[in-house]
């Protein structure tokens, strides 16, 4: 479809100037109820409406009978009711009404509420409504200043997700909030029985603020439509695929060779290669890859190949390297020109530089912790990796060291990563025991540095994780040799 | 015969799947190299059958019946006379499982040179559409299951990086002292096969699965000794 009708077509649903609820009670207690409150708070101003048969007002919002009657058309209706009522309202609509979302179950995920979902979508259809989910939560959109959760951030941000599951889509909007994902839109469409993750796909490629995309999904009924728009975008934009049921095996009834190979995992696999999107196993790993790419530029022209360590702590330097090297990511020594530079700052012993370079406590310690950017600053302009991970240990330096010790370090690399414009991605590695008072520091010291442009991860194989989708990405691009946005910014 | 005239006369006998001469029809009506085939339906015709084939031949049951021949004793391979292509298939045709199947002829075709063998398949994939693989042959394939998908159409970069992905990819370009084989001749029939314009971009609502196996790859070339072809189900298809 082309850019700016698929805009046109969606950003109702991300920026609803009217939104109606239905299925709210005078009693203030149904899930449409706290859907009104939620929105205030987030700072909806548009008209809220509310569908009821008697009422003439809820919550302070106008109700009316039908859709029929609201004095403007409406853009998004969020609706928790019983199944079977949902389709006749809905009929009622008569082209009223862009986008239903529907939260309420009990249709297509049961056999019995098969014959009831597509009653659902032919009234939509009928009505000119386009309809989400159902069996969904909602949706949270900061620019339009609706959501379906009580945390997240008010900021539109750059990471678009669609996601089937309502539970785990709360769940990235939480994690992602504590992490420093910033949303240009979270969408839960739960059955798919009309909008498609492939569409919200192909609205977040057109989408001016979103930069990088996540798909949480389990069942992929149009999955020819997402490979041909996922093809034609040719990772324009990052996509990031969580994909549930992927180990099932293949058709049980195959009488090749080929039938009986083929599974889940190779389709998704052929999709990744052929699509560069990144295939993700773990809620973590999502976030840990849409926060790298939220934060770091792809750089086409030059993958990521060779990493540098940087931090306290030896066994975990030792532990990251292998990790490193079984995904990919090369970790070899700095060439003797290097090691001769680092040898001459005349470190306290204890201290190695090969890479990674692995620093004690005392030797971080000197001078407040700057000595660090004198090292960092060797690393960048001899060493020249095409990325650098800084791993503080913040239990090491409990007790031992100034509080601001850890500040001058983060500051200093991000001096010395000034010094050298698009040379390497930086990520910083925060560690802890969970310690409350360490935990804190952690969290403040993230929300700095996201708004800095670090990423900040909690262990090396977390950061780890995040550089192997990076560099698959930049592979792609380099292989196809796309000019894209992204490559024109390095 | 094009493709349509060879699916429509299976479907026509009823047939689950294309026997062997006319999947291999099949791949010749896309460019693909097959051994030349005859087809005869008694020992006797032997002697004419054989003119204009090189020797040695192979032998092989033609049966609707019979999907995996070998297993059934089906197969003789080598045969250097018309004398021994006639005993083959006296030999064969008694063979029990041979003997209570519906056998419709035998197949009688030039032996390939010798090479790597490969094997290239292809699938219909209820969400994502046909599929194509790409795997070495034997053990490979059978034991430790080194094969790559991808999605059709694929474009010549998708090819490359398919045999890329094998494990066995160096077993191509001569590990251990091996002849190198033209990764050239491969990529092309997974072109002629999964591309654009491919037999399975072209033929989906017809075939469900598709088993080449194998294709022997020279130096210089590729050919498809064997060939299997199952259709969709006749309500699926147009």
């Amino acid at each position: 479809m082309e850019t700016e009708k698929i805009i046109e077509e969606f950003m109702p649903l991300f920026a609803p100037k009217t939104v109606a609820v239905i299925g709210a009670s005078t009693k203030g207690t149904a899930l449409p109820n706290v859907f009104i409150r939620r929105i205030r708070e987030f700072g909806y101003e548009g008209a809220i409406y509310a569908i009821h048969p008697t009422a003439t007002e809820i919550d302070g919002v106008p109700a009316y009978k039908s859709l029929a009657d609201t004095p403007e058309p409406v853009d998004y209706a969020f609706i928790a009711i019983a199944g079977a009522q949902i389709a006749p309202i809905l009929g009622a609509a008569k082209g009223r009404l862009r986008f239903a979302q529907v939260i309420s179950s009990g249709f297509g995920e049961v056999a019995e509420g098969l014959e009831l979902q597509e009653r659902l979508v032919e009234a939509a259809r009928a009505g000119g409504t386009r309809l989400i989910g159902p069996n969904c939560l909602g949706l949270y959109t900061p620019r339009g200043k609706v959501t379906f959760t009580e945390i997240g951030s008010k900021e539109t941000g750059t990471v678009g997700i669609v996601s089937q599951s309502g539970g785990l889509g709360t769940d990235i909007i939480r994690r992602g909030f504590s992490r420093g994902l910033k949303f240009s839109g979270l969408v839960t469409v739960g059955n798919c029985a009309d909008v498609t993750p492939s569409e919200l796909v192909e609205f977040y490629l057109a989408d001016a603020p979103t930069r990088v995309i996540g798909m949480y999904l389990e069942t992929a009924r149009d999955g020819r439509r997402l490979f041909h728009i996922l093809r034609n975008a040719c990772a324009s934009k990052p996509v990031v695929i969580l994909k549930g049921g992927r180990t099932k095996q293949g058709q049980t009834a195959a009488a090749s060779h080929t039938g009986s190979l083929a599974g889940d995992e190779r389709v998704w696999l052929a999709l990744s290669r052929q699509t560069g999107c990144i295939l993700v196993d773990t809620l973590d790993q999502f976030i840990d890859v849409l926060l790298a790419f939220q934060t770091l530029t792809p750089r086409p022209r030059h993958p990521l190949k060779r990493v540098a360590l940087f931090g306290n702590g030896g066994g975990t330097s030792v532990l990251a390297t292998d990790f490193y090297a079984r995904l990919g990511l090369d970790v070899t020594p700095f060439d003797q020109g290097t090691m001769d530079e680092l040898a001459g700052l005349r470190l306290p012993p204890g201290t190695s530089i090969t890479n990674p370079v692995d620093c004690p406590v005392g030797t971080l310690q000197q001078e407040e912790g700057r000595v660090a950017e004198k090292i960092l600053d060797i690393m960048y302009r001899s060493g020249k990796p095409d990325a650098l991970v800084m791993h503080l240990n913040l239990s090491a330096f409990a007790g031992r060291s100034k509080p601001e010790v850890l500040d001058n370090l983060v500051k200093a690399a991000l001096r010395v990563q000034e010094h050298y414009p698009g040379q390497a991605h930086f990520l910083l590695v925060l560690r802890s025991d969970g310690e409350p008072s360490l935990e804190k520091r952690k969290r403040d010291f993230r929300a700095k540095a996201v708004e800095l442009g670090v990423p900040v991860y909690d262990e090396m194989s977390n950061a780890g994780h995040a550089l192997a989708a990076l560099q698959a990405h930049e592979n792609f691009l380099h292989r196809r040799a796309v000019p894209t946005a992204a490559a024109v910014r390095t | 015969m094009d493709s349509n005239t060879i699916i429509a006369e299976a479907r026509r006998k009823g047939r689950a799947a294309l026997d062997e001469a006319a999947g291999k029809a099949l791949l010749a009506s896309y460019g693909i190299a097959v051994p030349k085939t005859r087809v005869v339906k008694t020992p006797e015709e032997a002697d004419a059958a054989l003119q204009g084939l090189r020797l040695p031949v192979v032998v092989k049951v033609v049966s609707p019946e019979i999907l995996h021949k070998s297993d059934a004793g089906g197969v003789q391979v080598n045969l250097a006379s018309a004398e021994a292509v006639r005993e083959a298939i006296r030999t064969m045709s008694a063979l029990p499982r041979i003997r209570d199947a519906l056998v419709e002829g035998w197949l009688i075709e030039e032996m390939a040179p010798a090479g790597q063998e490969m094997v290239i398949g292809g699938l219909l994939d209820p969400q994502f559409g046909p599929l194509i693989m790409v795997g070495l042959g034997g053990i490979f394939v059978e034991v430790l299951s080194d094969v790559s998908f991808r999605i059709c159409p694929i474009t010549r970069l998708d090819a490359e990086e398919m045999l890329d992905e094998l494990k066995g990819a160096a077993i191509l370009g001569g590990a251990r002292g091996r002849k190198p084989v033209s990764r050239e001749a491969i990529i092309d029939v997974l072109l002629k096969i999964g591309g654009e314009n491919g037999l399975l971009m072209q033929n989906e609502n017809d075939i469900q699965e598709a088993d080449l196996n194998p294709v022997i790859v020279s130096d210089d070339g590729a050919i498809a000794v064997d060939a299997r072809f199952i259709l969709t189900h006749a309500e699926v298809a147009k």
